[in-house]
């Protein structure tokens, strides 16, 4: 699981992430919702152990930054980052070789089958499009099996086919008891599967539904959301549409 | 036309107000700007030195330099006329003024314009050679600037040639054939030329000298034409001064009919130039480094990392890519390249300290390849950070090829140069010792930079800052080494570089040591130091 106590993420003068408080428990699939500059990327990048910042993260009781929780970390960026000079195969190896996976070849495979990249196991990653590097980026973050998954923004640039596999493969993932924490823009593409919902803006975590207690209201996610986005500039609406920071 | 104006006008405005953000930069340029202006004044004010002008060099080695420059455009611009095309245009050009309604033809003279400008830029580097033309063809500072113009006049010429070409060529191999042949025949009618020189006076250099001022040669387009302008200035000629420029726009101006003729849709024929170049800024940017569109072959044998586990599987990918890139491993290209180089450098000078000399040179060399080394690249994508092993494991595992390359490098080039000049063998190895150190050290300086400034620096500060600090660190191991050269007895002298070789071991362990865990401390960045 994720608890994030306090976190404040600057650079330079900038605030990034403002005191940040969040919990995703395992099987549950926590979104993080936003508009561009809201602070959602810091804040995964953060849990990543890719970013220096202030307060206390940890996956599944321990501190993000130790070796037992890149263990049970699996990171999936918005932008994938592949080697030019490895195929996508070997890719798969990388990852299996420093994470000491065994048995990371038939997994790497069905992940492959999935998303229709078993014929192209040879080419190298600079020949790829950028919806199919992305493919390899997800490969990459899942075939640790990991215990918490951190998805920024990952249905961008995926062909229908990947983004119904990521769909199913995240609701198999959740059912297996791994905490998702997936940032996005697009409130559509993950209705069927979110938990909670965390509103973020100018680095806050301005709002926090469970689906229950939406399903239970009878409130619309949309419509709080815009509530409180086109709202920003006058904090007192944001208090009034359930400010949960 | 008003709307192109006003872009032109407001682009020039805002980069200049941009410098007020990048103050390393507005130093650099005020610094370019003073040391110009200095240089001109101070030609302006220089009294004429005639007792030198005996020595001064013959003006014929000036039109073959110009001559040759002019050939290497020439068949730069027509290859890549004949692969990609050229461009005089940038992306948001193509996506803003492309669609918009204004006459293709004035968003070409807009492009010209633009690309005019750039040349300018582009080629005030050549100033700087004033010095070494003043001493040794005493030109003065009109003709420095003659230089400067001809020089800006055939990087232009060449973009419009590789346009017209493409435009000409594309997609019809039978038309490139055409004109590959025309490029093969000017080379071999040159070469035959020089071989005809040769045969009547026996000396090549004189040969090629008397080809670049030849009459004949100064026919051949962008090469030959500048020549032209360069004599015809020395020599006081105006007539041909005229010719040689005439020769240059009327070509230029024919080259624009072309390309405009008919609807003028040349749109579709710089699309493919302007992503290119759009992609290699883009790769600038970002701090990666553009390598060329070599394809990379997989060969059957050499598929997969094979070996490692943990942090250490970082060392053998890189040997994989390592040996994608040349068969040889840790020797390539820049291998051979810098072994020639050096080679050449102990062949020609004749001096006892050759092989400091050339130490010197390689480690500042050094300095930037091993600075933008693998370890760099690694920092900027996140599996270093991710994966779950110790930081000074994973920090060493992926500096480990850049550290045994520049001990094999060493060995090479300094046995190729023990060989030419004759010295010891144990001189020769204590050099490549010190030059692989240098590589540890400067492996270490990016750590220590990661460490304490953070990766997000700009880089044209961090490489001056980073060369200040280095000088700083490295001072005491080069004055140790110079003490050392001077108290030993010669038959010891082969442990001169010694102490700089153990004060570089020293620091970098030092360095490793304080910044083992700078993967968790430091932060990723998608731009390199």
């Amino acid at each position: 699981m994720i608890t994030i106590n306090n976190l404040t993420k600057r650079y330079g003068t900038f605030l990034a992430n403002d005191g940040v408080n969040l919990e995703v428990k395992p099987g549950e699939v926590s979104i993080l919702l936003g508009p561009n500059g809201a602070g959602k990327s810091t804040l995964i990048k953060c849990i990543a152990g890719l970013l220096k910042h202030q307060g206390e993260i940890l996956i599944c009781g321990q501190k993000n930054k130790s070796i037992l929780a890149k263990q049970y970390l699996g990171y999936i960026p918005e932008m994938p980052a592949l080697y030019d000079m490895l195929t996508i195969w070997e890719h798969m190896e990388f990852i299996g070789r420093a994470y000491k996976l065994k048995d990371w070849e038939s997994r790497a495979n069905q992940l492959f089958e999935r998303l229709e990249l078993d014929d192209k196991k040879n080419k190298l990653g600079s020949e790829l499009s950028k919806g199919m590097q992305q493919k390899v980026s997800l490969c990459c973050g899942l075939l640790p099996n990991p215990k918490v998954l951190l998805f920024d923004e990952p249905l961008v640039g995926l062909d229908p086919h990947a983004i119904k596999e990521l769909k199913n493969l995240i609701i198999e993932y959740r059912n297996e008891g791994t905490a998702i924490l997936l940032s996005t823009h697009m409130l559509d593409s993950v209705a069927e599967f979110w938990d909670s919902t965390n509103i973020m803006m100018q680095g806050k975590i301005v709002a926090y539904r469970t689906r229950a207690e939406i399903e239970s209201t009878g409130e619309n996610l949309e419509e709080l959301f815009f509530s409180i986005t086109e709202k920003s500039k006058n904090p007192t609406d944001s208090k009034e549409a359930g400010v949960n920071a | 036309m008003r709307g192109l104006i006003y872009l032109l006008l407001t682009i020039m405005k805002n980069r200049l107000l941009s410098l007020k953000k990048k103050p390393a930069i507005l130093v650099i340029y005020i610094l370019c700007a003073l040391s110009i202006i200095g240089m001109l004044i101070a030609s302006t004010f220089m009294p004429a030195d005639t007792t030198t002008l005996p020595n001064l060099a013959d003006i014929r080695i000036l039109y073959g330099v110009v001559a040759g420059i002019g050939l290497i455009f020439g068949y730069t611009f027509v290859n890549t006329g004949l692969s990609t095309g050229g461009t005089l245009f940038t992306m948001s050009d193509v996506s803003l003024l492309f669609v918009s309604p204004v006459s293709p033809i004035r968003i070409l003279i807009y492009g010209l314009i633009k690309q005019l400008g750039t040349t300018f830029l582009t080629s005030i580097f050549i100033l700087f050679q004033y010095v070494n033309l003043k001493k040794s063809f005493n030109i003065s500072g009109t003709g420095m600037l003659f230089i400067f113009f001809i020089y800006g006049i055939m990087i232009f010429f060449g973009q419009l040639l590789s346009i017209a070409v493409y435009v000409y060529t594309n997609g019809n191999s039978k038309k490139k054939t055409i004109i590959r042949s025309i490029v093969y025949l000017i080379f071999i009618g040159i070469a035959f030329f020089v071989y005809q020189n040769y045969r009547l006076n026996g000396d090549i250099l004189e040969s090629l000298l008397d080809t670049a001022d030849s009459k004949l040669f100064q026919m051949v387009p962008l090469a030959g034409w500048a020549a032209m302008f360069i004599k015809a200035y020395i020599e006081k000629d105006l007539l041909f001064l005229i010719i040689g420029l005439g020769l240059f726009i009327l070509a230029s101006i024919l080259i624009i009919l072309m390309i405009t003729a008919g609807e003028a849709d040349y749109y579709e024929d710089v699309l493919l130039s302007t992503e290119i170049n759009y992609n290699k800024l883009q790769a600038a940017k970002e701090g990666k480094i553009t390598k060329t569109k070599k394809k990379i072959k997989l060969r059957k044998n050499e598929l997969g990392i094979q070996k490692g586990n943990g942090a250490n599987v970082l060392f053998y990918k890189h040997l994989l890519e390592a040996k994608r890139s040349s068969r040889l491993i840790f020797v390539d290209s820049y291998t051979i390249m810098v072994t020639l180089g050096a080679g050449a450098l102990s062949y020609f000078v004749n001096t006892d300290f050759v092989g400091y000399i050339i130490l010197g040179t390689l480690v500042y060399i050094l300095f930037f390849f091993t600075i933008m080394g693998k370890l760099t690249i690694e920092l900027t994508k996140p599996f270093i950070y991710m994966i779950p092993d110790k930081s000074i494991k994973k920090l060493l595992a992926a500096s480990l090829t850049n550290i045994i390359k520049p001990y094999i490098d060493g060995l090479i080039i300094f046995g190729v140069v023990g060989l030419i000049t004759g010295t010891s063998p144990l001189l020769n190895i204590f050099f490549a010792l010190a030059y692989g150190s240098s590589a540890m050290l400067f492996i270490s300086f990016t750590i220590l930079s990661q460490r304490f400034l953070g990766g997000q620096l700009n880089k044209v500060v961090l490489f001056m800052f980073g060369m200040g600090l280095l000088m700083l660190i490295i001072s005491p191991g080069i004055i140790a080494s110079i003490v050392a050269v001077s108290l030993l007895p010669e038959s010891f002298l082969f442990l001169g570089t010694l102490p700089y070789t153990l004060w570089c071991l020293f620091i970098s362990g030092v360095a490793f040591l304080i910044c083992g865990n700078l993967l968790d401390q430091t932060e990723l960045s998608d731009k390199p130091i």
